[in-house]
């Protein structure tokens, strides 16, 4: 099929079924199915509200979602709940367990801004990994270096730019060693330099192997680093395919109404 | 009257930190979304702001050791248990304690209310993303930074607790106003003495002032934006 190519050369990472999410009766994702390749990079698109950021925080269980199931490797890691109810204290241990096969990276950085940047990278594998102390940094270090920053750790995080605070929130994740990273608008608070190298880092985070699902309204960062488009639309995925197909070759009115809208925005930038 | 002075200090420096401590545990009932939790704790909040401590104070001092009488004569030998002394005999010195502490949560539970709730939700999102529990993200996450905006407040509310103090005096803990009125009365140099009172809850006030000051320096954050105060200005 040439809609997926990646996935026919790939095993399945992580599948979604079914998925609906409603925030009281208003329901957001109406059954949304997708599958993610090893190592393939996912785009999302979709346009404002459409529930892109919602789909990404219920893969995490930021949000509860009411129906449907997400397996990684096959294997179901949260179903839906129907809405109230509770959760027994076993169940959040499991929670909390399953959080760490994703890496979140979120549009407002979120780096905690009473830590040192080295701090907020260990923080993670000190607390919830239970790593000694020195382990814990050697692993912050080579997060750190990993996206260029080795030589801000002593800093606090809030003295950096904010291209370079979203590359401590990349390695933050990073030292979790996570199996899929999912990144929300990731550069859309960021100017264009800063966007470039946050563009680097994950670029080569894709080279490297690592399954990322990208939420963006940047086309261009789209066309650049997805293997593969899905286009979220009324709560489903309305089309997907590689950037060509899903932008040149076939585009749905609201593809091309998100395209058009982003030329728009280009030319109303340049006046 | 130096030792008097001491005696209000002691008084506001157990009282404060109780009270700091209740009055978190009451800000995370209140926040909380369990009605069972949030209901109580906003109850006891409006009771405790609003009555005045004079009337808090003469409830506990006169009515517990009643309770106690009760509790030991008729409640606690009905179940077989059988007490010596009144459980509830409260010397003046832990019931304005206990006052002063249980009175001020209320206050500190607003604040500290105020403080979590200034904190960025993405904070604790972040931290759980981290696949931290929901108790770290608030222990190691939320609460030192809340900690930090709930500083000044708190200082102030220690200050006016250094005056309030004197109201324990009613009850007949040895405190500043106390010993100053009764050194006082004694040598018949009241008005002097109530000065010397009113000095001294001075340098004690500015004390506290100075150890904010000195706090809030220590727990800045550098590049936290409320701390661009020296930005460049044209004339
Ligand atoms: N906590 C919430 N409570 C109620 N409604 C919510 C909540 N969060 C999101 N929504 C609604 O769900 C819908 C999807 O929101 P979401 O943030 O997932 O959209 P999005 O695709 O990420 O949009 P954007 O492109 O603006 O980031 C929106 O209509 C929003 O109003
Ligand atoms: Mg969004």
């Amino acid at each position: 099929m040439e809609q997926t190519p990646f996935l026919n050369r790939r095993e399945t990472i992580l599948e979604v079924r079914g998925l609906k999410k409603s925030f009281g009766p208003k329901r957001v994702l109406n059954g949304v199915n997708l599958k993610v390749g090893k190592g393939e990079v996912l785009v999302i698109l979709g346009p404002n509200g459409c529930g892109k950021s919602t789909l990404l925080r219920c893969l995490n269980l930021l949000e509860k979602y009411q129906e449907g199931e997400v397996a990684l490797r096959g294997e179901v890691i949260s179903r839906g709940r129907p809405e109230g109810s509770g959760l027994s204290r076993q169940d959040r241990a499991v929670e909390c367990a399953m959080r760490r096969h994703f890496g979140m990276v979120f549009q407002r950085f979120n780096l905690f801004p009473h830590l040192r940047v080295i701090d907020n990278v260990m923080s993670g594998p000190i607390n919830v990994l239970r790593m000694p102390r020195d382990e814990a940094f050697e692993v912050a270090r080579k997060a750190l270096c990993k996206v260029g920053l080795w030589e801000k750790h002593p800093c606090d995080p809030l003295t950096l730019s904010g291209g370079q605070q979203q590359r401590v929130g990349i390695a933050r994740a990073l030292a979790m060693n996570p199996d899929i990273m999912l990144f929300d608008e990731c550069t859309s608070s960021l100017d264009p330099m800063m966007t470039k190298e946050v563009f680097m880092v994950l670029r080569e985070l894709a080279s490297e192997g690592m399954t990322m699902l990208v939420v963006t309204h940047d086309l261009d960062f789209a066309r650049e680093i997805g293997d593969r488009v899905v286009f979220i639309e009324n709560g489903v995925v309305s089309a997907e395919g590689t950037p060509e197909h899903i932008f040149e070759a076939k585009p749905t009115p609201g593809v091309r109404a998100l395209i058009e809208g982003s030329l728009y925005e280009t030319r109303l930038s340049r006046a | 009257m130096l030792r008097a002075a001491g005696a209000t200090l002691l008084l506001t420096a157990a009282s404060m930190p109780l009270a700091v401590v209740f009055g978190l545990a009451l800000a995370a009932m209140r926040i909380s979304h369990r009605r069972m939790l949030s209901w109580p704790a906003a109850t006891y909040i409006e009771v405790i702001r609003g009555t005045p401590l004079l009337v808090q104070l003469f409830v506990v001092y006169y009515t517990l050791p009643q309770l106690g009488n009760y509790l030991q004569t008729d409640l606690l030998p009905r179940i077989g248990v059988c007490l010596e002394t009144n459980p509830l005999t409260w010397n003046n010195w832990a019931v304005g304690i206990f006052c002063l502490s249980a009175n001020y949560a209320a206050y500190e539970a607003e604040i500290l209310r105020a403080g979590l709730q200034a904190i960025d939700p993405g904070q604790r999102e972040a931290a759980l993303s981290l696949g931290m529990s929901e108790r770290q993200a608030f222990f190691i996450i939320v609460l030192p930074q809340a900690f930090r905006v709930v500083v000044p407040p708190i200082i102030n509310d220690l200050i006016a607790m250094l005056k309030d103090s004197c109201l324990v005096s009613v009850i007949g803990v040895p405190e500043l106003l106390f010993k100053a009125n009764g050194i006082g009365k004694a040598r018949a140099t009241v008005a002097q003495m109530l000065t010397v009172a009113a000095a001294l809850y001075l340098t004690l006030s500015l004390g506290g002032y100075a150890l904010g000051r000195l706090l809030e320096k220590r727990l800045s954050i550098r590049g936290a934006p409320e701390l661009h105060v020296d930005q460049p200005h044209g004339h």
